[in-house]
Order: C-alpha cells, then structure tokens, then sequence
C-alpha cells in the first residue's frame, strides 16, 4: 500500500469519443442548472408535485442513488471485516461509486426540500423520534466515513507531491480502514433499511404499512449496489481498453449479487403473498385494486420489477453460460438498476395515489393523487445525473481507482 | 510445522472473534447507556415528546384545548371554513378545514367537516425530522415556520390530510376578508407546511386577558364562533364542566380513525341513522 505505481501512461484525454461525452455531459448539467435556477427562484410550485402527492421523482432519485451506492459499504465489509482480500482491487471503486451515489442523494434532496437554506437544521434541530432524522444522520456520517476512506486515494495524485505530510497523514487514516468499514456497516445496516421505513411506519398508509419494507430496501441494496460497482469497472475496461479488475473477481460480485436478488425476491415474494392473500385486509385489497384500475402498477411491479429488475439480473449473474460473458454481467446490472429505480418510484408514487380515508360516512376520502414529472423536474433529474456520471467520468480518469491493490493478493 | 502455523492461525481468528464480538457488546451496552441510560442526552425526551422550553409560559397543562363537532347538527354551510380562511389567511385552494358532503351505509345524508384534529399522538411530530411540529402542554399540536424545512414528510405522514405545502410565495387576494373576518396571523412563507392552529393567537392573547377560550368570543377559534347552528363546541377537556366536556358525557362520540391510536382532540357527535 505504501509504495503506489502511479501510471506511467495517461491516458489520452482529447480522443473524439471522450470528447463528445463531456460535452454531452455538459449539456446535461447546464439543463440541470438552468431547471434548478428556475426551482429556486419559482418555487416548487413549478412541479407537478402537489399536496396529495408531496413526493415524486426528486425522491424516487435520492431512494435510488444512495441504494445503487450500498456496493460501498457491503464490499468494504466483506474486504475489511470477512477479510476476503480477493475483492480487494474493487473496493476504491466501490466507494468511490457510492461517494457520487450519496452526494447526488444529497443534492437532489437540496433541491426537493421547500427550505434549501435550511438543510442544516437536522444536525442543530433533533428529533430523536424521527426516522427521517436518523436517516439524515446516518447519510452524512457514512458520507464522512467515505470520505476517510477515500483520503488516501485522492492523495495519491501528483497533485499531493508537494504535502507528503498529508498523504503520511492519510495513509495513517487508511489503517482505520477495518474500523471505518465496521461503522459505515452498521450505519449503512440502519440507515438503508429505514429509508423502507419511512415508508413503513405510516400507520394511515394502507399499501405502505408493513414491517417488510425496510428489510425489502436494504437487501434491494445489498444486493444491487455491489452490481453497480462491478458494471462500471467492465464499462470502464471497455472505454480505456485497461485492465481494472481482474474478471473472476468481477464474476464473484456479480454471483453475490445474483443470490441477494434471490433473497429479495424471496422476501418480496413472501410480502405480496401476506400483504394480497393470506393477511389481506379491506382497505389495501381496495388500494391494490384502485391501483391496478387507474395506473399501470401490475405492469410496474410485475414486468419492470420483477423480470427485469430480479429475473433477468439473476439468471445473468447466477448462470455459468451467461456470467462468462462481461456484456451479459453489465446488462444484468443495468436490469437490477432499473429494477431498483422501478421499486422505489412504484412505492412512493403508488402508496401516495392510494387516497386517504377518514370520514365516519363511506361517501367521502380524499382525492386519490396523479403525478407525472414537470419539465422542471426532469430538468433537475437530468442535471443530476449528468454531475453523477461526470464524476465517475473525473474520477476514474484522473484517481487511482485500480492502482490501489497489489495484484498478488487478488489470485490467492 | 504446519499444524502449528494452522493453530496461530486459529488463535488469531478466535481474537479477532473477541474483539468484534467485544465491540458489538461494547456497543450495545454503550447505546443502552446513551438511549435510556443516566447518560442519555434524551432521558428528558420520551414517549410523549412534550418540549417544555419551547412551549411559551402561558400554555400550561391546566387545559388540553378540545373540540366537538356535531354532525347531527351540520347544515353544510361552509361558514367554518370561510371564517378560517379569513382569520389565518389561508389559501382557497388549500383550507385549513374542509366542509364535505357524505352519507351512512344506510344512504342517510350529513356534513362531515374537519380542521387539524390536534392528535395526542400525531404522527407528523413524530416524523418530523426537525422538531418543526410538536405538541404543546396544552395538547396543541404546533408549527414553528422558522424551523420547517420543507421536506413533506408530514404531510404524508397525517392520516387526516390536514397539512398544507406552500409550493409558491402567496400573491393572491383573499376573497374571505373582509366579508368573514380579517387577517389575524401573518401569511406563512414559501416552502414550509402550514396547519389549522385552533386559531392559537386567540387561545393565548384570551388567556393572558382573564378570557376562557371556548365561553369568550375573543377567545375562541374562528369557526366555532362562525358557525351558526352551533355544531362546533370549543373548550378544556379537563374542565369537566366545559361544553366539550359536557357534550362528551352526554352524546355518543365517535374521534376519526381511532384504530390508528392518534387520540385526536376532535370528538364527533356522529349523525342519526334515519330510515
């Protein structure tokens, strides 16, 4: 770890392809820019946002990104806590993947809140008793804990050369690595599930109210975010034409994930089994059936979910004809991203479009919600997405991401 | 030789199984000191979340402000809903109290009609990331605009669809005042959830003039005192002879959703079947 063989090739920055990307990246920040302009200086009355579905996109991209951002912690752990060093060369990446997941969490959420210049005031203001609080918490120290984590890497750049204090100063962080990997476990351990429990715990919310909604969550992420992780170091090879990470290891993430996607769907399957048939109750059996009447939530939940989301990733990952072949792994892992985005929009938008119902008669419940995204929300989703995917562009042109490991210890 | 590397080995895992096996139970004990312990920064914060040094001094746990809506009685006539949006200058498109026309399973027609219902155990103070609602002694449940951040979480949270999100900065006129009353509280800013108040400036300005909220008009929310068959009772809930009081003892009442266990302040009087 201590004597870094920084590349001795750069790569080549100014090709066409690259080129066009930036640029076309650019675009997707300036559009994100100018909607988000429009969002603070309008309001969020410019969305299509309203007060009976106060939760759209803007959530369904913070529920996803810090979810496709659980490869950090779960490769962290096995690394540095199950001591399965074979995995070692991917976990850079892996934290680095979910450092972008978390800060664009935190920025969509910037934009989402009604209050921007407030957002510091879960950190003054608590309330011990929300689950949103915890979750705000959790986020921004697991955040910190990434950032340590990450030190020594950022240090390493020439940039660094002239402090070799610091990257003394960083390399010493990095032996706290078991330490930090133990903390951000049990912070990530509470904090992904209880983003399934915001949901959960709404006693008023027919379709939400389950205990199996955390547990849902965090195994989703469990078992998706190692994938997301694996995908960008193939896609990375296939664009820089380098060795990443060595392929078996990237076949043994994608075989883990295979069978989380096995346990969630299990769990997934025991859910609907218990929330449809065997515990059925009245009021979600009439939410359900709203549902499937007015929006197109079977075809959510059944095809984008369930297919493309567990079956199609599982079968890709756990079958020996297609995890030989790195395309079909990064297909599998765009399916299971899809499939997580899909979940976490089906269940916001879904629980809020079930109308509340409260009158003593059996006339009146409030309206049921619609929502589909403005053009603002769009613009900022875009925006988004574009700092998301420059920074994974920056970071793995410019960061030793792959260097980090001596490859000896990946072969044992 | 190679047993004996074996048997480092093994020794080695077996420490390192103390030393996580000890932190966990480190971390167990310390959490247990720090949640319910003497140690605890929260022993002060339990169950029932009553913040006293926020609540002002007026409010005192002598009261626990009640309503009781007579159904039986209800014309239908809005004037509640009116009288409200004039007082605390709220938006038409978004009132504070709703008047709605429904039916029992017997087809037999009523008004149902509903502001804040004050739970006792609300479920947006619970969710409140912020402690921008919470509730005071006086069984009020409270925002404090300065501190809500916007994040709606409450609003999906209350079972009874009673809070309302500023999505712009309000420009419209209010076509309630000042036919059904004036502004008495100013507007709330863009970006924070507003909710009926029971009209609180009324409750604490009365109290501090000798007034009893409920008997005296100055005292009393707007749509009490608007309506004009009486079917809006207002009062202290621990004062056995107060209207609400007396009204509870002696009709049958019925609080909206009570299975969800948010023991709201609002009691109904629920309308006669009629064939």
């Amino acid at each position: 770890m201590t004597t870094v063989a920084l590349p001795s090739k750069k790569p080549a920055l100014r090709t066409p392809g690259f080129l066009a990307w930036l640029a076309f990246l650019a675009l997707c920040i300036l559009i994100g820019l100018v909607s988000a302009y429009q969002v603070l200086s309008q309001g969020l009355a410019i969305t299509n946002m309203s007060n009976t579905v106060p939760w759209g996109l803007w959530i369904t991209i913070d529920l996803s990104a810090i979810a496709l951002g659980a490869g950090a912690f779960t490769l962290s752990a096995i690394v540095y806590l199950l001591r399965l060093k074979r995995f070692r060369p991917i976990v850079r990446l892996a934290v680095y993947v979910g450092f972008v997941g978390y800060t664009t969490a935190l920025l969509t959420l910037v934009m989402d809140i009604g209050r921007p210049d407030r957002f510091w005031h879960p950190w003054v203001y608590w309330n011990v008793h929300s689950v949103l609080w915890e979750i705000t918490w959790c986020i921004t120290l697991y955040l910190i804990i990434m950032v340590i984590e990450f030190m020594p890497v950022v240090t390493e750049l020439p940039f660094f050369d002239r402090w070799p204090r610091l990257r003394v100063f960083a390399h010493t962080l990095h032996k706290l690595a078991p330490a930090l990997a133990l903390i951000g476990l049990g912070i990530s351990l509470l904090h992904q599930s209880s983003l399934g429990a915001t949901y959960g715990i709404l006693r008023s919310r027919p379709i939400w109210f389950k205990p199996s909604m955390p547990i849902m969550f965090i195994l989703s992420a469990v078992a998706v975010g190692p994938a997301v992780a694996m995908a960008v170091a193939f896609i990375t090879e296939w664009s820089t034409k380098r060795k990443t990470v060595p392929h078996d290891v990237l076949r043994a993430i994608a075989r883990f994930s295979g069978f989380g996607l096995l346990a969630y769907a299990y769990i997934k399957f025991w859910d609907l089994a218990a929330v449809t048939y065997y515990g059925r109750s009245p009021q979600v059996n009439q939410g359900f059936a709203m549902l499937n009447e007015q929006t197109p939530y079977g075809f959510g939940f059944w095809v984008v979910e369930v297919i493309i989301g567990i079956a199609i990733p599982a079968i890709f990952f756990l079958s020996s004809r297609f995890n030989r072949q790195p395309v079909y792994l990064v297909v599998g892992a765009l399916c299971a991203m899809i499939g997580i985005v899909a979940s976490r929009w089906n269940v916001t938008v879904s629980g809020l479009t079930v109308p509340l119902a409260y009158s003593p008669g059996v006339l009146y419940q409030a309206a049921p919600g619609s929502y589909a995204p403005s053009l603002a929300e769009w613009g900022v989703a875009l925006g988004v997405i574009g700092y998301a995917l420059l920074m994974l562009t920056l970071g793995l042109r410019f960061l030793p991401l792959f260097n980090g490991a001596p490859s000896e210890e990946s072969k044992s | 030789m190679s047993q004996k590397k074996q048997r480092i080995t093994l020794e080695l895992t077996r420490r390192d199984f103390l030393v996580l096996g000890g932190t966990a139970a480190g971390s167990v004990v310390a959490a247990q000191v720090l949640t319910t312990g003497v140690l605890s920064p929260f022993s002060g914060l339990k169950q029932r979340q009553v913040t006293g040094d926020e609540a002002p001094e007026k409010a005192s746990s002598d009261y626990h402000w009640g309503m009781v809506i007579n159904l039986e009685k209800c014309i239908g006539c809005e004037y509640c809903q009116r009288a409200c949006s004039a007082t605390n200058d709220v938006a038409s498109d978004k009132p504070w109290n709703i008047v709605v026309e429904d039916e029992l399973d017997n087809g037999h027609g009523f008004f149902f009609s509903r502001p804040c219902l004050q739970c006792q155990d609300a479920p947006c103070v619970e969710v409140c990331p912020v402690q921008a609602t919470y509730h005071r002694e006086d069984g009020l449940v409270v925002m404090d605009y300065d501190r809500c951040i916007g994040c709606r979480y409450c609003e999906v949270a209350c079972p009874y669809d009673a809070r309302k999100f500023n999505w712009a900065e309000r420009t419209d006129t209010n076509a309630y005042i000042p036919t059904w009353g004036i502004a008495e509280v100013p507007r709330r800013p863009r970006g924070v959830v507003e909710k009926c108040t029971f009209c609180i400036h009324r409750i604490d300005a009365g109290l501090a003039n000798g007034l009893m909220p409920g008997v005296d008009r100055e005292a009393t929310p707007a749509c009490v005192n608007a309506c004009p068959v009486g079917a809006r009772l207002f009062g202290n809930l621990k004062d056995p002879n107060s209207k609400v009081s007396q009204a509870i003892a002696n009709n049958p009442t019925l609080r909206l959703r009570e299975e969800l266990g948010t023991e709201p302040s609002v009691y109904y009087i629920p309308p006669k079947k009629e064939a």
